[in-house]
């Protein structure tokens, strides 16, 4: 403790290690503030959104999606609850042995496989398989949630009893991490029998994302309508999810709104036009049909069939019914992409409505237009009677110049008719009086009709563009022209090809809504209504709305309170009124022609038809029933209104094709050609209410594949107005 | 004589330490609003409080008493240290899964932040006699036998930082004291080797704890499939820090401190919860202080009359500036987390109690420099 200490007590010490000390602090307080400074001050608006979405979550409540009904208020779409126990790995406890024992008493409260060990193969294995498939164990599910998206949750178990949810939720409170999920399950009470209307579900397309994220739905969970009208009618049975954002603490307590919240907005209700008992009635009737001629048969020979119903004074669609279809409830969770991939890879195509979506050739059920044209044009008269034998030999020219050749055209009756005056071609169906009105035939008559003309007429009865029923995916049909063969097909317009057209052959092609609506037009004195299935659309509480369906010029369309008078079309579908979309009678819808030689030049004049016109087409169909030689006297008159006492009157078809699927199974033999069924008709005839149409694809004969499904619908239809009238007395 | 000593008291040092301690505690009361447990069962603010007065008189008594009378004393502190950390191992309660604590009435004391102040005043006073005979390895080694002594038992509670600490404490006297560096290679090459075959059967024999490693190994290398929680809270800590900004989000309104998405950000990761409130501007003051401490106490080294009270200076520099460093590394992901406290603002009423001691060494030493003169 001397004062000599104090001399050396700083010099004692080498200095340099003293420098070295101050130069490793510098250094270090160097690389800490540098750091600081480039956390808080470069890195500053990243931290800063990190922080935010620390605090703020966005909670989106689900809203309830609209319910269908039919016209009697039968559910055909509805919601329920349904129940999977999921994890969220974030939530896990932190412990591994907390974690084992976490998944071991699920394991135990529910079966599913704890997962361990959790191996890298089981891993991969448990990849492979979606959600909601059982296979995997716990910790697989949880392990791979984890590596994506450790704080969304991954189900472990899905659609569990109502007991089983309650259970796990209380035990749950002891299992951090674990938790049940209600979700809303699409259900429909008719399932298949409706399915190719009403549609099914599916996750939300990602080319979509954007206009269901603005009403707040959240994709990869909720979902949208893929096909029928749960598609078309998406925007109304929709609604629109709630959401709020709040904000959060660590523990996800919610402490405020960030935002100003919004409730959820539920669906508008559908009501649809259709008569569910009718339905039943016409599927009854299709599938059965179906089932006794490939019986019959010994193999599948009508792969599809269509039957569909329509009040003609009104335009509503009582009953559709496509065969095959599918399971729309097998849907409703998710879409199991084994099911689907068979449904998508059937050449039958079950997926489409073959009412509306695919088109056929229609056979003579379109002779409709060629006879409403021939009369009306002054082709034929009344009183005149034609030669109709079994076969016809005509001349086939490219050109008005061409001499052509000659070629034989058949009739499905070879025996002929003999001589018959215009009613009786529309009732026997002679091929060879219509290849005569519409080609021409020597001086017998003189000047046919003709494809422009032809084409004129079958527009007007609703052929060769869409109807604009309520289905997403409608087909136009075709009605060929000069113009369009040479186009499509490279190739003049023959005077063969107008013969065949005249019987709906060749190059025409129709859905089966559309050949039903000539009917239907032609049963309600030319006045063609807007096909439809809406019935009303009404809120939550039953109230119905009044809503306008706007079609635009591209083809998109909108769904508002009032009409939009900027859409191309615009026209109230609830509540209920009906729509005309013309009357051929009233408007000038057909543009006129000079024809010479069989080949006809546009004039600047529109003309109508004339309403004797079409009284007399429905003579011709009512004579096919009556008429002891009509094609529907035997399956019409004699099985159904000998009985009921009500008259009908009706057409039948059968359109001969070669299609792929024909030639890949050898079927086009010539002579012999694979034909399609068609039948279509109204009653009560004086006054009618009701139009059927009936399709059998590779059906044969339309009077006896088609014309029994019409009857038997027919019948449904009777029988159901005499019970609902005994009710209502 | 005794009045003339308190006119070299060093003020500015004190007054650094208590602007420090207001800050920590100010930071405190920010970080646990809202916790229920925290601010009623047990009070933490109160506590924190309590001990900075406690400190500060344990600080103004240390700076009253001549430093020299601790090295008189040396072998005692050096036994009486070594006895209540092995009863601290055998009786001690385990809490967290280390017996770390002594529980007393009132609250908990923490022996091993105690042991660094011994280990500094043991190893200024043994450096002190052997400084000039360095070149001989025999005192280096004895020195080594002396402070593992010590460090086992924390080794043992299992304390690794508060180990590596003592460690460091060691190494840093033994460099100023004059470790050859010819020694100093050997030793380094000697040591690694030493860790590389050890440490597996550290691991094995449970000294060191699964989870330590599993820590180091994160900050290492990031496994991308880690579980969210071993990196949760360095990512809290970084994102409080970088949005603070440069003047923070304001006091008592950080959403990372008062949600609570930043865990312990009343102790490890106070200065995360600072940066988050107050900023740049706000940390900036924070590591200045504590610089400033570190300079005062090197300072203290340069002006101290004796070896011994050079050493201790380094060594309560060493201890500031190297617990302080790393809990900012561990705040600001520059180095793997550890159980390092930011010394003055981390709450912790041992840790508080004996950094403000060791203030008083220096200051003790800072006051009797020129009175030795006279």
């Amino acid at each position: 403790m001397s004062t000599k200490d104090t001399s050396f007590a700083s010099t004692q010490f080498e200095p340099w290690r003293a420098l070295v000390i101050y130069a490793l602090l510098i250094l270090a307080i160097t690389a800490v503030v540098a750091r600081l400074f480039t956390l808080q001050v470069l890195e500053k608006d990243s931290w800063l959104a990190q922080a935010e979405e620390n605090r703020t979550r966005e909670i989106i409540s689900p809203t309830s999606r609209g319910i269908i009904y039919d016209r009697n208020g039968t559910i055909l779409a509805s919601n329920v609850a349904a129940y999977n126990i999921v994890i969220t790995p974030a939530y896990l406890p932190n412990d591994q042995a907390d974690i084992q024992r976490v998944y071991r008493e699920l394991s135990a409260q529910t079966g599913i496989p704890t997962g361990f060990p959790l191996t890298d193969a089981s891993i991969e294995a448990a990849k492979l398989v979606s959600p909601c498939i059982p296979g995997p164990g716990i910790a697989q599910m949880v392990y791979l949630q984890n590596t994506n998206a450790p704080y969304k949750s991954v189900k472990i178990q899905c659609n569990v009893s109502e007991k089983m949810a309650l259970t796990v939720r209380q035990k749950a409170m002891n299992w951090p991490g674990v938790s049940v999920e209600i979700e809303p399950i699409r259900n429909y009470p008719t399932g298949s029998l409706t399915a190719d209307v009403i549609g099914f579900l599916g996750p939300i397309p990602a080319s979509l994302q954007t206009f269901y994220e603005d009403l707040n739905f959240v994709s990869g969970r909720d979902k949208v309508g893929y096909a029928g009208v749960e598609s078309y009618f998406d925007e109304i049975l929709l609604g629109r999810n709630g959401r709020r954002v709040v904000e959060v603490d660590v523990a996800g307590q919610e402490l405020r709104n960030l935002q100003p919240p919004a409730d959820p907005v539920p669906g508008e209700n559908l009501v649809l036009t259709i008569d569910t008992r009718l339905q039943k009635a016409a599927e009854a009737a299709l599938i059965g049909e179906v089932n006794y001629w490939n019986g019959y048969f010994g193999k599948v020979r009508i792969s599809s069939a269509v039957t569909a119903a329509i009040n003609p004074k009104t335009g509503e669609i009582l009953a559709m019914v496509s065969y095959p279809t599918y399971e729309n409830n097998r849907m409703a969770r998710v879409i199991p992409s084994y099911y689907y991939k068979q449904l998508e890879e059937d050449p039958r195509k079950p997926l489409l409505n073959h009412a509306v979506s695919d088109e056929y050739p229609p056979g003579s059920v379109f002779k409709l237009s060629t006879a409403t044209g021939a009369l009306n044009e002054g082709v034929v008269s009344l009183s005149q009677v034609i030669q109709a034998p079994g076969e016809l030999k005509l001349t086939e020219s490219f050109s008005p110049n061409d001499p052509g050749n000659e070629r034989t055209f058949v009739d499905w009756n070879p025996a002929g008719f003999g001589t018959i005056d215009f009613l009786r071609c529309i009732a026997y169906s002679s091929n060879v009086c219509f290849y005569k009105l519409g080609g021409g035939y020597k001086d017998e008559i003189p000047e046919g009709l003709g494809i422009l003309r032809l084409g004129e007429y079958a527009r007007a009865l609703s052929y060769g563009r869409q109807t604009g029923i309520e289905l997403p995916g409608e087909a136009s049909g075709l009605i060929p022209s000069p113009q369009w063969k040479r186009i499509n097909r490279g190739e003049n317009w023959s005077t063969g090809d107008t013969y065949i057209a005249s019987v709906g052959q060749g190059y025409v092609l129709a859905t089966p809504l559309q050949v039903l609506m000539s009917a239907a037009t032609v049963a309600n004195n030319g006045k063609q209504m807007q096909p439809t299935l809406v019935h009303a659309i009404t809120d939550s509480d039953g109230k119905t709305l009044e809503r306008w369906l706007n079609v635009f010029a591209d083809g998109h369309y909108t769904i508002s309170s009032t009409s939009d008078l900027t859409a191309l079309s615009t026209r109230q579908i609830s509540p209920f009124s009906p729509t005309m979309r013309w009357d051929v009678t009233v408007d000038p819808l057909i543009a006129g022609y000079t024809c010479e030689n069989s080949y006809c030049t546009p004039t600047d004049t529109q003309k109508t038809v004339r309403p004797d016109v079409i009284q007399k087409i429905q003579e011709g169909m009512r004579l096919a029933v009556t008429d002891s030689r009509g094609t529907l006297q035997r399956e019409i008159y004699q099985l159904l209104e000998v009985n009921l006492g009500i008259p009908f009157a009706g057409k039948t078809g059968t359109a001969e094709y070669c299609d792929n699927v024909a030639q890949a199974q050898n079927l086009c033999q010539f002579g012999a050609w694979p034909s399609h069924a068609w039948t279509v008709a109204f009653a009560p005839y004086n006054d009618p209410e009701i139009a059927v149409v009936a399709f059998a694809y590779n059906g044969g004969e339309g009077a006896s594949v088609a014309g029994p499904i019409v009857r038997k619908v027919m019948a449904a239809y009777f029988e159901l107005r005499a019970i609902d009238a005994q009710q209502n007395k | 004589m005794r009045a003339t000593y308190w006119r070299y008291f060093d003020f500015w040092l004190l007054g650094a330490v208590t602007i420090l301690v207001i800050i920590g505690v100010t930071m405190i009361r920010s970080a646990i609003a809202g916790n229920i447990e925290l601010t009623t069962t047990t009070p933490l603010v109160t506590r924190q409080i309590i001990f900075a007065f406690i400190g500060l008189a344990a600080l103004l008594f240390t700076a009253s008493v001549d430093y020299r009378l601790w090295s008189a004393l040396s072998a005692q502190l050096y036994i009486g240290m070594i006895i209540v950390l092995a009863a601290l191992n055998i009786i001690g309660g385990a809490l967290f899964g280390s017996a770390r604590w002594f529980q007393t009435a009132l609250v908990f004391i923490q022996p091993s932040e105690f042991a660094k102040l011994v280990m500094i005043l043991v190893m200024a006073a043994y450096f002190a006699r052997h400084a000039r005979e360095m070149t001989n390895p025999r005192w280096t080694f004895l020195s080594f036998f002396l402070m593992m002594g010590l460090t086992i038992f924390v080794l043992l509670q299992p304390n690794l930082s508060t180990s590596i600490v003592l460690v460091v404490l060691w190494f840093v006297l033994l460099w100023m004291a004059g470790l050859p560096l010819k020694h100093l290679l050997t030793y380094g090459a000697a040591g690694i080797l030493v860790i590389a075959v050890s440490f597996p059967i550290l691991v094995q024999v449970g000294v060191i704890q699964e989870y330590q490693l599993r820590r180091i190994l994160t900050f290492v290398a990031p496994d991308p499939n880690a579980r969210y929680g071993d990196t949760y809270n360095i990512e809290q800590a970084l994102v409080s820090i970088g949005s603070g900004g440069w003047f923070g989000e304001g006091y008592g309104h950080g959403s990372q401190v008062q949600l609570r998405f930043l865990k312990v950000r009343w102790s490890d990761f106070i200065f995360s919860a600072t940066a988050h409130e107050l900023g740049f501007i706000g940390a900036m003051l924070v590591i200045v202080l504590i610089a400033f401490i570190v300079y005062r106490c090197l300072w203290a080294a340069r002006i101290s009359p004796d070896p011994y009270g050079a050493l201790v200076s380094y060594g309560v520099a060493t201890l500031i500036a190297f617990q302080a460093l790393v809990n900012l590394g561990v705040n600001l992901k520059l180095m793997p987390a550890t159980g390092l406290t930011l010394p003055f603002l981390s709450y912790g009423g041992s840790s508080l109690l004996a950094n403000m001691i060791a203030i008083g060494l220096v200051e003790s030493i800072i006051m009797r420099r020129k009175a030795l003169e006279m």
